[in-house]
């Protein structure tokens, strides 16, 4: 079970732009376990951000299979996928998506209200190190920290996966360390199963299995039983 | 309750662009409370007039359908058309009385004229011989008939006693004086309207016989006349033929030797002395003559004024003391005074007026008479004005209201475009798109009902002035024209309290719509602003759900449209 808690079997996604139809996922296969920290790497438009997308309940295959938890989501309706989406799935974008007109505090909360089971949005905002910034609003946190709240914000739900789309993309080398640290404690400490999308192949160390995705397609799949503190890599 | 909470922050938050929408709603709703108001107000004072003005009808020949009756238009046969004229003359007075005792009929007065002589000194104004001599005007009317002119005193009747062959029974014209005996104050129109009004001494008292009369201060004037004396008047009817001028006023009347005795009314039989009680002056007596006049009579100026039960008694003397011949045409004659009666029926309003049209129809009133009122066109000219502000409000109301939810729409619009964004991450964390659209419409509904709030007490304040100012102009025009009649009839005119008392049993009705006086009428301006807000309440109300429905529709629908992976990926 563990081993199989998240499945992705020959999962094909079709874009229909135009006259010619595009396969961003073309026939997508593999498997993830709980509570480990899993990376999805490959170039820009092999598909990574395609897969997280069905994974987050945001997109739905064109075929394939999805099991999350040993659930079929790829079958769900509309209303289901919301539902998975709110109770299920943590998401962190490369652009924060913080809502402007709240606090850093109000956006975690915007979270917490809408799960039942979700955890304090302060401690949340103190265990990603932000207890003294919750009063501030978006646009007077630096990128790091707006990071620090969306991620605050995802695991706050108590989800079963957290999803990080490119989370260093828009973030200097320090800082997008330190959000990569996070992540990982995230995922020792509260046992959350992280997937995180990047196109840095430098940080592959870190992760419990790294999925290599080119063209629509898994390439390789490498586990690794010790990875390496996120504060022994560089890029 | 999330959703309650979250609207509230949006809201707190963003405070520009609601403060934007704010002054949107509120100057609609202020706009929409004063056109609401002024309708009202409109309204009211139509209500106003109606109660106050009344409608007077008469019931006259319907000589149209006498023609009709009578083969149309085209060339009838004439014998049979004066024989149903003979047949359908004018009601009487105690025909009309009948028809007058209906529940309808708020008030029926009458008036009657006739024309007398003058006798003596006495001349009237504009006899174009003021000499002391019986010069006889005579001139030949278009028509052939032989028409005397009023002459010299006494010579009323002059020369030519064809004079009242013109038209038997229409003897009106022809004297010196046209005297009007009114059954109350009501049927002085002049009176009424203001355009005459006492200018020294007093009103007759118009239910008794005394032989009181009013005389204009032209005639006053031209003879030297002043409140106190009398003046005689003479049966123009007596034959004058062989009558003489006699200076003192005393001329013997040959014909009526031995019934001189008999009259009470004046010094021998046909002559009747009146005391004046009052001069009054006629605005319009200046403007009336560009018709050619027969008779001395037509000019207002020699319009004398008695109470009816005078005058019916100088009718029932001129009666009883008949003397009927043949003249030189063979046309039978009477000495014996003929009047004309008009009279008018008053109304409450309109509706009464046409439930009185067909009452008289089941009382059996003949189809060949009909029930008409001149005023009642007026009155409802009158109103048109008002109806014009009422329409014009309205149409204001529905253009401001037009114009307003197209401006709420597309700002609603714009808002949500912008808030695209906040709609993607919302749905991606996973609240629904009903609650993120039920959260957007709270923010709408709580922006624009405060907006209403504040614009309909901004609206009110405007708007009470606005429409107490069009009602008391209504009112105030109103209490114009009553105290410009009590002061036409000589009695001092201190507002509507002092009219209770002094007026006549008629004088009441005119007055009820004002209440007893002033105490009463400023309660009634307030009942009408109380009124008039709870009204504009409701209705504002319901433009304010109106419209927040409306532009929060644009909202909903949009949000259900997004789809947050469409919107994040944009972004991105």
């Amino acid at each position: 079970m563990n081993e199989n808690y998240v499945t992705f079997t020959d999962v094909v996604r079709e874009y229909r732009t135009g006259s010619v139809p595009v396969r961003a996922a073309n026939g997508i296969t593999f498997n993830l376990q709980k509570g480990k920290l899993n990376i999805i790497v490959g170039p820009s438009g092999a598909g990574k951000t395609t897969v997280l997308n069905i994974l987050g309940g945001m997109d739905s295959a064109t075929s394939g299979k999805v099991t999350v938890d040993g659930r079929d989501i790829s079958r769900l309706s509309k209303r289901e996928i919301c539902t998975y989406r709110r109770d299920d799935v943590g998401f962190v974008f490369q652009f924060y998506n913080l809502i402007p007109n709240l606090t850093a505090l109000e956006n975690v909360e915007l979270a917490s209200q809408i799960r039942k089971d979700a955890f304090d949005p302060r401690t949340v905002l103190e265990d990603v190190g932000l207890g003294h910034r919750l009063g501030n609003f978006p646009a007077q946190l630096s990128g790091g920290e707006q990071q620090r709240v969306a991620i605050a914000r995802a695991i706050a739900k108590n989800p079963k996966l957290l999803l990080c789309d490119e989370p260093t993309g828009a973030l200097d080398y320090e800082t997008g360390k330190s959000i990569l640290q996070l992540l990982q404690d995230v995922c020792r400490i509260k046992g959350v199963t992280v997937v995180v999308i990047t196109h840095n192949s430098a940080v592959m160390p870190i992760a419990d299995r790294v999925i290599k995705i080119k063209s629509g397609k898994v390439k390789a799949i490498l586990h690794n039983d010790n990875p390496t503190p996120v504060s022994d890599i560089e890029w | 309750m999330l959703v309650i909470i979250n609207a509230f922050k949006s809201i707190s938050r963003s405070k520009g662009r609601n403060i934007l929408i704010g002054i949107i709603v509120l100057a609609i709703a202020a706009s929409s409370c004063i056109a609401l108001a002024i309708r009202n107000a409109a309204d009211d004072a139509e209500a106003v007039g109606l109660e106050s003005v009344s409608i007077t009808g008469t019931i006259s020949v319907d000589r149209q359908k006498l023609i009709e009756e009578n083969g149309g238009g085209g060339r009838g046969d004439m014998s049979q058309m004066r024989e149903l004229m003979e047949r359908y003359k004018d009601l009487e007075l105690d025909e009309l009385l009948i028809y007058s005792d209906s529940a309808y009929v708020k008030d029926f007065n009458y008036s009657s004229s006739t024309a007398l002589n003058a006798t003596g000194e006495l001349k009237a104004y504009g006899s174009e011989d003021n000499a002391d001599n019986d010069s006889d005007n005579v001139f030949v009317s278009p028509e052939g008939g032989m028409v005397a002119r009023g002459g010299g005193p006494g010579g009323g009747g002059g020369g030519m006693r064809g004079g009242r062959a013109i038209m038997v029974g229409r003897a009106l014209t022809i004297g010196d004086f046209t005297v009007t005996g009114y059954s109350s104050e009501e049927a002085m129109t002049k009176f009424m309207n203001s355009t005459a009004s006492i200018k020294e001494g007093e009103m007759f008292d118009i239910a008794s016989d005394d032989m009181t009369c009013l005389i204009s201060d032209v005639l006053a004037y031209t003879n030297g006349l002043s409140v106190g004396d009398s003046i005689v008047l003479a049966n123009p009817n007596y034959d004058s033929d062989d009558e003489d001028i006699d200076e003192n006023g005393d001329d013997e009347d040959i014909a009526n030797e031995d019934n001189a005795e008999d009259n009470a009314y004046g010094e021998n039989a046909g002559e009747y002395t009146f005391t004046i009680v009052g001069i009054y002056t006629d605005t319009s007596s200046g403007e009336v003559n560009d018709m050619p006049m027969f008779s001395t009579a037509q000019d207002p100026a020699n319009l004398i004024c008695v109470s009816y039960p005078s005058l019916s008694a100088v009718i029932e003397n001129s009666i009883e003391n008949e003397i009927t011949g043949t003249d030189d045409w063979g046309t039978e004659t009477t000495t014996a005074l003929t009047d004309t009666l008009s009279s008018s029926f008053i109304f409450a309003d309109k509706g009464d007026y046409d439930s009185f049209t067909e009452e008289l129809t089941a009382k059996g009133l003949s189809e060949y008479y009909v029930l008409t009122s001149s005023n009642l066109n007026n009155y409802e000219s009158s109103v048109i004005p008002l109806r014009n502000l009422s329409a014009f409000a309205t149409t204001m109301l529905f253009i401001i209201l037009a114009i307003g939810a197209v401006i709420l729409v597309v700002i609603n619009v714009f808002n949500i475009r912008e808030r695209k964004y906040e709609v993607g991450v919302l749905t991606a964390i996973g609240i629904k798109k009903g609650k993120v659209a039920m959260q957007f419409v709270t923010e709408l509904l709580c922006v624009t009902l405060s907006a209403i709030i504040i614009g309909t007490v901004v609206g009110a304040v405007i708007s009470v002035p606005v429409s107490n100012n069009l009602l008391a102009t209504q009112i105030e025009r109103a209490e114009d024209e009553a105290l410009n009649q009590a002061q036409s009839f000589g009695r001092p005119g201190g507002g509507p309290i002092s009219f209770d008392g002094g007026g006549g049993g008629g004088r009441v009705m005119s007055f009820s719509s004002f209440g007893g006086g002033e105490n009463e009428r400023i309660s009634y301006l307030e009942t009408v602003n109380a009124s008039v807000n709870l009204m504009i309440l409701a209705q504002l109300i319901l433009i304010g759900i109106g419209l927040t429905l409306v532009s929060s529709l644009a909202a909903v629908i949009f949000v259900m449209r997004y789809e947050p992976l469409k919107i994040l990926a944009n972004r991105a």
